[in-house]
């Protein structure tokens, strides 16, 4: 804990806790989860800033996608994401889920992650070193503090336009929409 | 003046509890050759899990969190802290052995609720190894018993102010021996850390706990640490006069467990109750004979 920064923990607890205790579900499918061990163990320990891994989504605030998205996995992604409570931050990592990657021309790869779940922060690399992935979550630290990591914001106002693109893309959700969807009645 | 120490004695077990948590994740960290996170990071992360929202999953997931959360609460009235004992003198061993059960219990109902097939799992896991260790528990509890001839646990703890520790002392021995093996088991730290295992069931009972339901989860967590430490204190390593005394006592105990928990990996649940069912069990009943046998 910073000495520095008592004034903004008296100021604001909340906010400050939002950044300091980012409980992360690590979602591995992609080759990008092989960079997730070094930074969580004694190498990089990203303990230290109270980033731990947790085993649910209940219990995280923080989502990180670690590599590319097929079509199988994103319906997974989006259920995980909706199972997580708000306020929640979604990070993607590697070249692939910003525009597709090495898989751009893949028929079952998903090319733009951001059209079905709210991205807060992408960290580009082919994979990202664990030293990105550190400056990427320093990155979120002053977009929570400036109140721009607002995904989960974004989600709940742009809900239908979010489910007509996951519906598009996946057919019949077997899932009920999480927020009301305008212009249905 | 009595008042006041209603009110302060469970705020008192909060704190240190929480501090344990976090003081177990640094040491941890260290034990790794970590730098580990700062030593109040468990209530930055209830700071942060009150103010979030999430889901509940009916009526009982509520009420029993807070049975669960309430038992608990309770207990640290009637455990002595040094001189502070509210309710010591009242029941004393056995009502704390009855209230023992609401804490695990509330959280089986709680999680039972979720219905989510790795709550279930946890909870089986739960009250087995409560089955596990209760046994060789009573045996030794009913070993100081007889030795001191008391059920209050203030007048076991100032007996042993003249006899010196119990757990050193001739006839106990065995059983202080037992209670050190099934201490592990009592805590939930890793030889037996069946319960709320995250790499194989998703953190068990735990598992649709999210915001503020974790918070309450996790003060649970710091209590039950709390009266495990403080209850092997009190009745093995004499209690204390002084609360300071008292609290390096707990310290020391927690450590133990702490080294246990960062060198060992973790049983199954068939072989941890196979453990505890032979040697503390063994042990424990060894210690019950004798102290029947040399009499007091």
């Amino acid at each position: 804990m910073d000495r520095n920064q008592l004034k903004k923990w008296f100021q604001n607890p909340v906010k400050m806790a939002h950044k300091y205790s980012l409980h992360v579900v690590y979602f591995c499918t992609g080759c990008g989860i092989i960079e997730i061990p070094p930074s969580i163990t004694a190498r990089w320990d990203a303990e230290r800033f109270g980033i731990i891994p947790v085993a649910t989504p209940r219990q995280a605030s923080l989502f990180i996608i670690a590599g590319y998205v097929s079509l199988k996995t994103l319906r997974s992604i989006i259920r995980t994401y909706e199972q997580m409570p708000e306020p929640k931050f979604t990070v993607s990592l590697g070249s692939c889920p910003i525009n597709g990657g090495m898989y751009h021309d893949s028929y079952n790869t998903i090319k733009h992650l951001e059209k079905y779940i709210p991205v807060d922060g992408m960290i580009a690399g082919c994979m990202p070193r664990p030293e990105a992935i550190f400056v990427g979550v320093t990155h979120l630290w002053t977009l929570i503090d400036k109140d721009m990591a607002d995904g989960y914001k974004r989600y709940r106002s742009n809900y239908s336009a979010y489910r007509a693109n996951q519906e598009k893309i996946l057919g019949k959700l077997e899932w009920p929409p999480l927020f009301p969807i305008h212009g249905e009645e | 003046m009595h008042i006041i120490e209603f009110i302060f004695s469970p705020l008192l077990a909060l704190l240190i509890g929480v501090f344990f948590l976090g003081l177990a994740r640094k040491v941890m960290a260290r034990i790794q050759w970590r730098y580990g996170p700062p030593v109040m990071q468990p209530l930055i992360d209830i700071i942060r899990l009150l103010s979030q929202k999430s889901a509940s999953h009916g009526v009982a997931f509520n009420i029993g969190l807070v049975m669960s959360l309430a038992g608990s609460l309770v207990i640290t009235l009637f455990l002595p802290f040094g001189k502070i004992a509210p309710m010591s003198n009242s029941g004393g061993m056995l009502v704390i052995l009855y209230l023992m059960l609401i804490g695990p219990l509330g959280m089986a109902i709680s999680s039972g609720e979720s219905a989510n097939p790795n709550a279930s799992i946890g909870i089986s896991r739960k009250l087995l190894l409560a089955m596990g260790y209760e046994l060789p528990f009573l045996l030794v509890v009913l070993a100081l018993m007889k030795a001191y001839n008391t059920t209050s646990i203030t007048e076991i703890v100032s007996l042993q102010r003249d006899t010196g520790w119990s757990m050193f002392t001739f006839p106990l021995v065995l059983s202080g021996i037992a209670y050190l093996l099934i201490l592990p088991a009592m805590l939930g730290v890793r030889p037996f850390e069946v319960v709320n295992a995250p790499q194989e069931i998703s953190s068990g009972p735990l598992v649709e706990y999210g915001g503020p339901y974790l918070a309450l989860a996790t003060l649970q967590h710091a209590l039950a640490l709390f009266i495990g430490i403080s209850l092997f204190v009190n009745l093995m390593w004499g209690g204390a006069a002084n609360p300071v005394i008292f609290f390096l006592k707990m310290l020391v105990v927690f450590f133990l467990g702490i080294f246990v928990n960062a060198v060992f990996p973790r049983l199954r649940i068939d072989q941890a109750i196979r453990y505890l069912w032979r040697w503390p069990s063994l042990i424990a009943f060894a210690g019950l004979i004798l102290v029947c046998v040399t009499g007091s």
